[in-house]
């Protein structure tokens, strides 16, 4: 007498159901192994009930056939699909997170400052200037006398400095620098000099008694104030994009003549006029101008056959306009919410 | 030095708006920081008449006035000393607001109504003139508005003149700048003074005993004088420059000087002795009372104006208290000297004493310009406090200065410049500037400088006139590099940037502190015998001293952090520090790199727990910084200065020692207010190691046959370092020995009391063939039989 079909669906369901819950268990690679061969070998609990099939009505078959197939391929799949989850180490994946936080590297970080030197070295090393570097405690005579500045002269009132004694001051420009090297080299000259220079101003949110210039100079037979605006215009551009523009407006300086203050065109408003420039849609930058042969006289170079260009910068002024940084003081606090964000 | 643009207009004719004026001057070299125009902060003031005043009753000082506003008379309680009858005065009607929002109601002031206000010019804020009601002219209508009756406020331009300029420290300097801006002309009215025909030597006669320091002294006496309050007019104007109004004469010789140029000095001629002036030097410890009331103490440099008993003025700084032109007098001696200029900025300097005076002397003033201003100053004396001028001017000229010639290349003009300007453009140019031009043959033009440009002595002065005249914007940049001055690379610049980018990479921030410290800092970091590079005039004790180690820097940013609840950082820097040595009053100065760790490697995480940094945590970086700058090994020995002596180490390359490092000691950080004691800190003389790196890379063949691991376990006394017995294996490891690692080191139970176990993993390996078990295990034996020898070393397991 043929069994119950009910009763055959069944068997088949429940011996799916047990080997899902073997399945889940297989911690191991042999665990697996041993299921497999348990359900799947030829005397399997899954072949087995394939000889069901005969214990069914004719027009049965066909539909337990089905399920057995169904069954057969689901219990592959899943020992299949199992079998990929297991490591090298034949151990199975626990619940893996990939969202909890990776192992902490420490990032450093170079000074926002210390990075605008950089790409302003980096301007002018590409337009074949060499830099060169001094001393921050120099002589009176390098940091002003051969720079024209005489001793009792009103031109040392433009810069408040600090004295060591008679002779020794902590340089108040780099322009030192520059005398050093014509010092020690013939033309033609073409170098830049950053640094630390030092002032005597009280700190407040646009000064600070420790600042940063690069200045650079430039000396052969033929230089020209039109050359002098061409290198500044080009730094310009390289600094701030192609659009900006760049006024000299006459100046002093002891050291050059002519002498000029340089301004960029506003690189916030596109010169139209806003609150960084007051209105004004220039941004002053710093000095500039041909150097003044009075100084050749104090390095031995003929002021008949050489001329030259001298011209400055402030690191924290071009740094304050490019990071919108609004007092000078943050750059010397050193906070490290400051300094993470460079 | 401030000018306005009233006062401007009557030396030029021009019609560019103040705006417009302070661009043009701007782009002329005079910087113009400021244009503003006058304020007028009063409202419902009009001109009034006082057409009767009486005493008040019960207060001397008060007066009961009757005053005229144009159709209504109001009774007004003033208490001005000069509200009589009949003069004009500015009356702010009940309602009106005046300066600093003082409003003025109709009120009863001792028992008398008061429908208004007389006011004084400081109540107006036209001056500073408080003392009495400001008298309008006799002409002024009654009733009219203040405001309109004044007229248009004046523009004042706040311009910064260059020390090179001493010329446009002056109305007349300026406006012959404008003049040349707008190809007008500079209006320079003639002077005719008529004095009183007499022998001027009666009254005063003139000794300069210091030629070298006065060049020039002229002077005028007048006599009938009175003294009063300046006009109005004047008033005004010194306030909008920033002078304060005196009286007549004394205002008088300030506008001359705002207007000219030239210092003036006025003396009560009742208080000079001997009726002379001599000029000389002051005896050293002479002192002289200024009109400040200030007394000095001069020296042999100081110049002093005396008359024929006693000191009366600081020459070309201030006059004397003893010579001041007093109310009641009717006689005064007016000076306009021409004084050397760096003698003057001495003794301004010495005496901390810079005045409108001194400021102009010391940068030079027009030597041939005295006569004029002095004449100017003696006109409007005469105009303002009647008198006249009596005899010829006294002129002592002993050093004569003559305008300066100078021959300019147009050529080498056009050189310098980058333009191609003609002979003619250059010489209008120069003209504009009252240079008197002559065209020599050919290139050459000769240029004859007046007096009043003592910054004119060279061609390449010459030079900047027309560049700067012809406007620094008309010269095109020329960007066509100069490839005969490329240059090669500084290899000190390259290794400093190459540094800073190794120790960035390690995960250390990059700070920049100031080069000044407080003493306090500094001691412990002082070199031996050391003392510190000291300002003479430093801004404060805490910015008094060159910081003499870069870890002073980064402590002051750790401890800046840990106050902002910033515990666990990582910091460096590169820069300079100084000292001096022992007995050397020349300073060492040296760039170092400093590099600190400070609280936790890592923090509290799900991984593990957090980790304070150790003594190893540093040598770590350290290797990791010489390993890539080339310097593979170096030996260690104990330093002390600012690191515990245990936990310190001195960094020895070739025999020299190139810094330490190790962990900061808690006095170090007690100054610092540092309450942790997790600090481990480097530092590195920058040019020893620039000088010790690898300075090239060179590739060395990597070994083409495979290497041999072997581990080495040994048991030795506690006290053998591990550096040692690194040392002693790689004396002893033969040639094929490339590489030695400690791998494990362990001091407890396991090990006998005494002994510690420290174990290296070593590799072999030979660039010619494969090493055999026999070959390693007969330099293991070697090594081994050497370090029981030294060390009495054992094998622990091999
Ligand atoms: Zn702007």
């Amino acid at each position: 007498m043929a069994e119950n079909l009910e009763t055959i669906i069944s068997v088949i369901a429940e011996t799916e159901k047990a080997f899902f819950y073997r399945l889940s268990n297989a911690a191991t690679r042999d665990d697996l192994e041993e299921i497999r061969i348990e359900y799947l070998s030829r005397k399997g609990k899954v072949q087995s009930l394939f000889s069901l099939i005969g214990k069914v009505d004719g027009a049965d078959r066909p539909k337990i056939g089905a399920e057995l197939n169904r069954v057969k391929k689901a219990v592959q799949d899943a020992i299949d699909e199992k079998q990929k989850s297991f490591q090298r180490t034949g151990k199975a994946i626990e619940f893996f997170d990939p969202t909890l936080p990776g192992r902490t590297v420490s990032v450093g970080s170079l000074h926002p400052l210390m990075q605008v030197m950089d790409e302003v070295k980096q301007i002018f090393v590409g337009m074949g200037f060499r830099i060169e570097e001094g001393d921050e405690i120099e002589t009176d005579y390098h940091n002003f006398e051969a720079l024209n500045i005489p001793k009792h002269h009103p031109s040392r009132d433009m810069q408040d400095t600090f004295y060591l004694s008679d002779e020794y001051v902590l340089r108040t420009h780099t322009s030192p620098v520059q005398i050093h090297t014509m010092e020690d080299q013939k033309p033609p000259i073409r170098m830049i000099a950053p640094g630390r220079c030092f002032r005597k101003d009280t700190p407040d949110a646009t000064h600070s008694p420790t600042f940063h210039q690069v200045e650079g100079l430039c000396v052969d037979r033929g230089v020209s104030f039109a050359d002098l605006k061409g290198v500044v215009l080009a730094f310009a551009q390289k600094l701030f994009g192609k659009d900006v523009k760049v006024r000299f407006r006459p100046s002093f300086f002891p050291f050059t003549e002519p002498s000029a203050e340089y301004d960029f065109s506003c690189i916030f408003c596109k010169g139209q006029g806003c609150r960084v420039c007051k209105d004004t849609g220039w941004l002053e930058i710093s000095g500039a101008g041909m150097v003044d042969p009075a100084v050749f006289g104090f390095v031995d170079y003929n002021a008949d056959v050489y001329s030259g260009y001298a011209f400055g910068m402030g690191i924290e002024r071009i740094a304050m306009l490019k990071y919108q940084v609004n007092d000078i003081r943050i750059f010397y606090e050193n906070d490290l919410r400051f300094l993470k964000q460079f | 030095m401030k000018v306005t643009l009233n006062w401007l207009k009557e030396f030029v004719d021009f019609s560019l708006s103040a705006t417009q004026v302070a661009d043009a001057l701007t782009m002329a070299g005079l910087e113009v920081e400021e244009v503003y125009t006058l304020e007028r902060n009063f409202s419902r003031v009009v001109v009034g008449k006082i057409v009767k005043s009486q005493k008040h009753p019960d207060a001397d000082h008060l007066s009961l006035c009757q005053v005229d506003v144009g159709g209504n008379i109001l009774p007004i309680v003033c208490g001005a000393p000069n509200a009589y009858e009949g003069l004009k005065a500015p009356l702010a009607l009940d309602g009106s607001v005046l300066l600093n929002d003082l409003k003025v109601e109709t009120r009863k002031i001792r028992g008398f109504e008061s429908q208004g206000m007389l006011c004084s010019e400081a109540e107006l804020g036209l001056s500073e003139r408080s003392e009495q009601l400001m008298e309008l002219a006799a002409d002024a209508e009654v009733g009219k508005e203040l405001g309109q009756y004044l007229g248009e406020p004046d523009s004042v331009f706040d311009i910064n003149v260059t020390p090179n300029r001493p010329d446009c420290l002056s109305v007349i300097g300026i406006a012959r700048e404008i003049a040349a801006m707008t190809g007008s002309s500079l209006k320079k009215p003639e002077l005719n003074i008529a004095a009183i025909p007499d022998a001027i030597e009666k009254y005063m006669t003139v000794d300069i005993q210091a030629e070298e320091r006065c060049f020039r002294y002229s002077g005028r006496y007048l006599r009938d004088i009175t003294i009063k309050p300046a006009p109005f007019w004047m008033a005004l104007r010194l306030h909008a420059v920033g002078i304060r109004s005196i009286n007549n004469v004394v205002d008088v010789t300030n506008y001359v000087m705002m207007e000219v140029g030239q210092p003036l000095h006025a003396f009560d001629y009742r208080l000079l002795e001997g009726k002379k002036v001599i000029v000389r030097t002051a005896e050293a410890g002479e002192r002289f009372t200024t009109l400040d009331g200030q007394e000095h103490e001069l020296d042999q440099d100081s110049l002093l104006i005396c008359d024929g008993v006693k000191p009366v003025a600081l020459a070309g700084v201030m006059g004397g208290l003893n010579s001041e032109v007093q109310p009641d007098t009717n006689t005064i001696f007016l000076e306009s000297a021409y004084f050397e200029p760096t003698n003057i900025r001495r003794t301004a300097k010495r005496l901390d004493l810079s005045t409108e005076s001194s400021r102009r002397f010391e940068r030079g003033i027009d030597p041939n310009g005295t006569i004029y201003a002095m004449n100017r100053a003696a006109s409007l004396i005469v105009d303002l406090a009647g008198g006249h001028v009596v005899g010829d001017a006294i002129d002592n000229y002993p050093q004569k200065v003559t305008p300066v010639e100078i021959d300019l290349s147009v050529h080498q003009s056009n050189v310098w410049l980058g333009v191609s300007l003609k002979k003619e453009q250059i010489a209008e140019i120069l003209s504009s500037i009252e240079l008197s031009v002559e065209q020599k043959n050919g290139d050459t033009l000769r240029a004859i400088v007046p007096t009043f440009r003592p910054d004119l002595t060279r061609p390449i002065d010459l030079v900047e006139e027309i560049a700067r005249l012809y406007g620094y914007d008309n010269v095109e940049p020329n960007v066509a590099p100069r490839i005969n001055q490329l240059q090669e690379a500084n290899p000190r610049v390259l290794f400093r940037d190459s540094v800073r980018q190794t120790v960035s990479g390690m995960g250390f921030r990059e700070t920049c502190n100031l080069s000044l410290i407080h003493k306090k800092f500094g001691h412990e970091f002082l070199p031996q015998k050391a003392g510190f590079v000291e300002l003479l005039n430093p801004l404060s004790e805490d910015l008094s001293v060159f910081r003499p180690n870069m870890i002073i820097s980064l402590l002051t940013s750790v401890a800046y952090n840990r106050n902002r609840q910033m515990h666990d950082m990582r910091l460096f820097e590169i820069g300079n520090v100084a000292w001096k040595e022992d007995g050397q009053s020349v300073k060492t100065e040296k760039t170092q790199i400093a590099g600190i760790l400070a609280g936790h490697r890592q923090g509290n995480a799900w991984y593990g727990k957090a980790k304070e940094f150790d003594f190893y945590d540093i040598k770590g970086v350290v290797e990791g910084l010489l390993a890539k700058i080339g310097i593979e090994k170096f030996e260690q020995e104990s330093a002390h200065d600012v690191f515990w002596d245990a936990e310190s180490s001195k960094v020895i390359v070739d025999g020299k020692s190139c810094g330490a490092f190790g962990k900061i000691t808690d006095d170090v950080l007690t100054l610092f207010k540092i309450k942790t004691n997790d600090l481990f800190a480097f530092y590195f003389d920058f040019d020893k190691l620039f000088e010790n790196r690898r300075k090239e890379k060179i590739y060395n063949p990597v070994p083409r046959f495979p290497s041999v691991p072997f581990d080495l376990a040994l048991l030795i006394d506690v006290n053998v370092s591990a550096g040692s017995l690194e040392k002693e294996i790689w004396k002893s490891g033969g040639e094929n020995l490339v590489d030695v690692h400690l791998f494990d080191y362990y001091k407890g139970e396991q090990v006998e009391a005494g002994k510690k176990s420290v174990a290296f993993s070593l590799t072999f390996s030979s660039k010619e063939r494969t090493l055999s078990d026999d070959e390693i295990e007969n330099v293991i034996d070697q090594i081994l039989a050497h370090l029981s020898g030294q060390f009495g070393a054992q094998l622990r397991d091999r």
